[in-house]
C-alpha cells in the first residue's frame, strides 16, 4: 500500500518488478495450493475420475494430445473471433449512430437492455438452419449475438454519459456536433466500450463452444462432447483447458488494446482495470 | 354428545388401522416383493429397444420377480456414465464404445450381447458415383459424433482416409435426421439399417413424386466382407462391482431371462411387439417402427449361440477393428462375461423356447411416406 502513497521513484525498474512479483506471489500460491489440494482429494475421497481426473491427468493429456487439442482450439477460436468481431463492430457501429438521434435512441434502449436477457445461446439450433451448418457461419452468428447487446447496451450508455457542462464548453468555442462527438463523446464512451469488450471475449468464447456442440467435427466443443462419450474425461478437461487459456488470451489481448488506448484516462487506476 | 362422537372417531381410527394391516398383509402375501432394477437405454423410445419394452408389457419382468424401470436415453445421455453414477443396474451401448470405457478405467463388463451383427450402414447416392469407400476421399462425409463414429472411421481408414485429416475428407457432424443428405449437402450420410435408412426411403423423391427407393442409393454395410469394419453393437452392461456381488447372481439371470423373452417374443410378433412400442410413444409412427422392429430382428436372428451369447470370435473381432483403427490402444481383457446370460439360456432351453432362431424369416415391411 506503501506504493501508492509514495511516487516509484524513477529509474528503478528493479524495484518495480520486484514489487508487481510481490503481488503476484500470493495469487500464485493459492493457485498451486488449489491445484495440489485437487490432486490430494482425488485420492482422499477416491473420487471417480469421471466426476473429476486428477490435474496430473489431465495435463499429461495436455500434453500428449496438443496436436489435436490446439487445431481444434483454433478452429473454434476462429468462430468465437469472427463472431466477436462481427458482434462488437455491430454494436458499435449501432451505438454510434443511435447516439446522434436521441429519440429513436430511447425508444430503443429499453429493448435492447431486454433483449440482453434473452439467453441467445437458445437460439443455436436454429443458427444452423438458417446458416450452412457445414460453415462457421451459424457458430459465428450465435457468437456474434451474444457479443452484440453488451458491446451496443454499453457503448450508447456510455456516449450518453457526458456532462453537460463539458458539452457547454465546447459550444463555447463554436464547437460543431462532429466535433463534439470526437473530441468529447466518444472518448468518455471508450472505458464503457472496453468493459464491455472484455465481457464480450467471454460471451465469444461461450458462443463458439455451446455452438460446437451441434457443430463440426475437430472443434473444441465437439471434442468435449466426444471424449466425455467415450469416457475419456482427461482429454475432455484438457479441452476445457485448452479453452480457458484461449479465453484468458482474447481477455488479455483487449484488456492490452484499453491500456495502451485509455492512457490518458485518470479513472483507469481507481476503476481497477490497469 | 361430545363424549359419543370421540368414542366413534376412536373406533373408526381403531377400525381403519385394522383394515390397512389387513390390507398390507393380504398384498403382502399375494405378491412376493419385487426387486427393482432400471435399464438405462442408448436413445429414445423406439423399436431398436422392443425386446425390453415387450418383456415389461407381457410380464415376463415381473414373473421373474423384478420390477424393471426403462430410462430413455439422448443424445446427450452416455449409458456407461448412468450405470457407472449408479443411476441405473444395467445398461446399453455398442462394444467397442465399452472396451474405450474400460481402458479409461470406467469398470463396466458386459453381460451380454443381444445384437450379433452391426447396424451400421453409410449411404451415398447412386448417382453421386461413389460406389466404394475408396472414392469417399476428398467430399463431405458425414457421420454421429460421439461414440457412434468408430465402425465409420474404421472403415476410412482402412482404405487409406485418414478422418482426423482436413485434406483427406471433410467429417461432417451428423444431426439426427436425414435432410443434410436428402438436401445433398453431404455426399455420405450414416444410417443405421434400422432408422435413418428408412427415413430416406420414407421420402419423396421430388424428381419422381415417388418415394426414394433402395435402388437409388449405395448402401455400406460396416458388417458387409466389402467394407469389413462391422463391430458388435447393442449389449446389456452392468459394473464389475455390481458384478462381483454374489446377492446379484439371481437378480442377473433373472433380468436377462426376461428380456430374452421379450426379444424372442419380438421375433414370433412383429406386429404386436411393434404395438407395444408405439404404445410407450415414439417420435415417428407405425411404419417405421414396424421396419425398424423387423430390421432389429435381422440384427438378433439368428444367434447359433443362442439370444444374448456371441462367440469369442466375435468379440475379438471388434476388439481386433478397435485397437487397429484407434478406437482403443490395448486389446481389452473381462470386457465380456456371457456366464449368466448362460444359465438364463439354458432355463429357457429347459422350458422348450426357441433361443437360437434358426428358422428365423424377416418379414417384408411396406414403406410409408414419413413413416406413418
Amino acid at each position: 500500500m506503501s506504493v501508492v502513497l509514495q511516487p516509484t521513484p524513477r529509474g528503478t525498474v528493479v524495484k518495480e518488478i520486484r514489487t508487481r512479483a510481490a503481488n503476484w506471489i500470493p495469487a500464485i500460491v493459492v493457485f498451486f495450493a488449489a491445484i495440489a489440494l485437487w490432486q490430494l482429494a482425488i485420492d482422499a475421497f477416491n473420487i471417480q475420475k469421471f466426476l473429476l481426473p486428477k490435474p496430473a491427468a489431465i495435463a499429461s493429456a495436455f500434453w500428449t494430445q496438443r496436436s489435436t487439442l490446439w487445431s481444434a482450439g483454433w478452429l473454434t477460436l476462429k468462430e468465437a473471433l469472427g463472431g466477436f468481431a462481427i458482434g462488437s463492430a455491430a454494436g458499435i457501429a449501432f451505438a454510434l449512430v443511435l447516439a446522434r438521434f436521441g429519440r429513436i435512441a430511447a425508444a430503443l434502449m429499453p429493448i435492447a437492455i431486454a433483449a440482453n436477457a434473452i439467453p441467445i445461446i437458445a437460439f443455436s439450433p436454429i443458427f444452423n438452419a438458417w446458416f450452412d451448418p457445414l460453415s462457421p457461419a451459424p457458430r459465428m452468428a450465435t457468437a456474434a449475438v451474444l457479443c452484440f447487446f453488451p458491446v451496443f447496451v454499453n457503448t450508447l450508455r456510455g456516449l450518453h454519459s457526458v456532462r453537460p457542462s463539458q458539452i457547454e464548453l465546447m459550444r463555447s468555442y463554436a464547437a460543431g456536433e462532429l466535433e463534439i462527438f470526437r473530441r468529447v463523446r466518444v472518448p468518455t464512451a471508450l472505458p464503457f466500450l472496453f468493459a464491455a469488450l472484455k465481457v464480450a471475449t467471454v460471451l465469444a468464447m461461450i458462443g463458439a463452444i455451446v455452438s460446437d456442440y451441434f457443430g463440426t467435427f475437430g472443434s473444441l466443443g465437439i471434442t468435449i462432447k466426444n471424449s466425455v462419450s467415450l469416457f475419456d474425461f482427461e482429454t475432455a478437461w484438457a479441452a476445457i483447458l485448452t479453452a480457458s487459456i484461449l479465453g484468458v488470451a482474447m481477455y488479455v489481448a483487449v484488456s492490452l488494446v484499453e491500456r495502451t488506448v485509455l492512457q490518458w484516462d485518470p479513472t483507469r487506476q481507481e476503476r481497477g482495470t490497469a | 354428545m361430545k363424549r359419543k362422537t370421540l368414542i366413534g372417531l376412536a373406533c373408526l381410527v381403531v377400525a381403519a388401522a385394522a383394515l390397512a394391516a389387513g390390507l398390507g398383509m393380504s398384498r403382502a402375501q399375494a405378491a412376493p416383493k419385487l426387486t427393482h432394477v432400471t435399464l438405462q437405454l442408448k436413445w429414445v423410445t423406439q423399436a431398436q429397444f422392443a425386446g425390453y419394452y415387450a418383456a415389461v408389457e407381457k410380464g415376463y419382468y415381473k414373473d421373474a420377480g423384478l420390477d424393471v424401470t426403462l430410462k430413455v436415453g439422448g443424445p446427450d445421455i452416455t449409458p456407461e456414465q448412468v450405470v457407472l453414477a449408479g443411476q441405473a443396474e444395467f445398461g446399453l451401448d455398442w462394444l467397442p464404445n465399452l472396451f474405450a470405457t474400460r481402458e479409461k478405467g470406467g469398470k463396466i463388463v458386459s453381460i451380454a450381447q443381444v445384437f450379433a451383427r452391426s447396424g451400421m450402414t453409410e449411404l451415398t447416392w447412386k448417382s453421386s458415383g461413389i460406389n466404394t469407400i475408396k472414392k469417399m476421399r476428398g467430399k463431405k462425409v458425414g457421420v454421429w459424433c460421439c461414440g457412434n463414429q468408430p465402425e465409420l472411421f474404421a472403415a476410412l481408414n482402412k482404405n487409406g482416409i485418414n478422418p482426423a485429416s482436413k485434406s483427406a475428407v471433410t467429417i461432417v457432424n451428423q444431426p439426427f435426421d436425414m435432410n443434410l443428405f436428402l438436401q445433398k449437402k453431404v455426399d455420405a450420410a450414416a444410417a443405421m439399417t434400422y432408422n435413418e435408412l428408412a427415413q430416406v426411403l420414407e421420402t419423396k423423391n421430388p424428381a419422381t413424386g415417388k418415394l426414394y427407393q433402395l435402388s437409388d442409393l449405395n448402401v455400406f454395410k460396416m458388417a458387409s466382407p466389402a467394407v469389413g469394419t462391422g463391430m458388435l453393437e447393442d449389449n446389456i452392461f452392468t459394473t464389475e462391482k455390481y458384478l462381483n456381488d454374489p446377492s446379484h447372481k439371481a437378480t442377473m439371470v433373472a433380468f436377462l431371462k426376461a428380456s430374452f423373452q421379450g426379444w424372442i417374443y419380438c421375433r414370433n410378433h412383429v406386429e404386436e411387439c411393434t404395438q407395444i412400442v408405439l404404445k410407450n410413444g415414439t417420435a415417428l409412427g407405425h411404419g417405421h417402427q414396424l421396419w425398424q422392429t423387423n430390421e432389429i430382428n435381422k440384427l438378433v436372428w439368428p444367434n447359433p449361440t443362442g439370444i444374448g451369447h456371441v462367440t469369442p470370435k466375435q468379440v475379438l473381432n471388434t476388439a481386433t477393428i478397435a485397437k487397429t483403427y484407434g478406437v482403443i490402444k490395448k486389446m481389452p481383457q473381462g470386457a465380456t462375461t456371457y456366464q449368466y446370460a448362460d444359465q438364463a439360456l439354458n432355463q429357457l432351453k429347459a422350458a422348450h423356447v426357441d433361443i437360437y432362431g434358426n428358422g428365423y424369416k424377416p418379414i417384408t415391411v411396406k414403406v410409408t411416406e414419413g413413416g406413418k
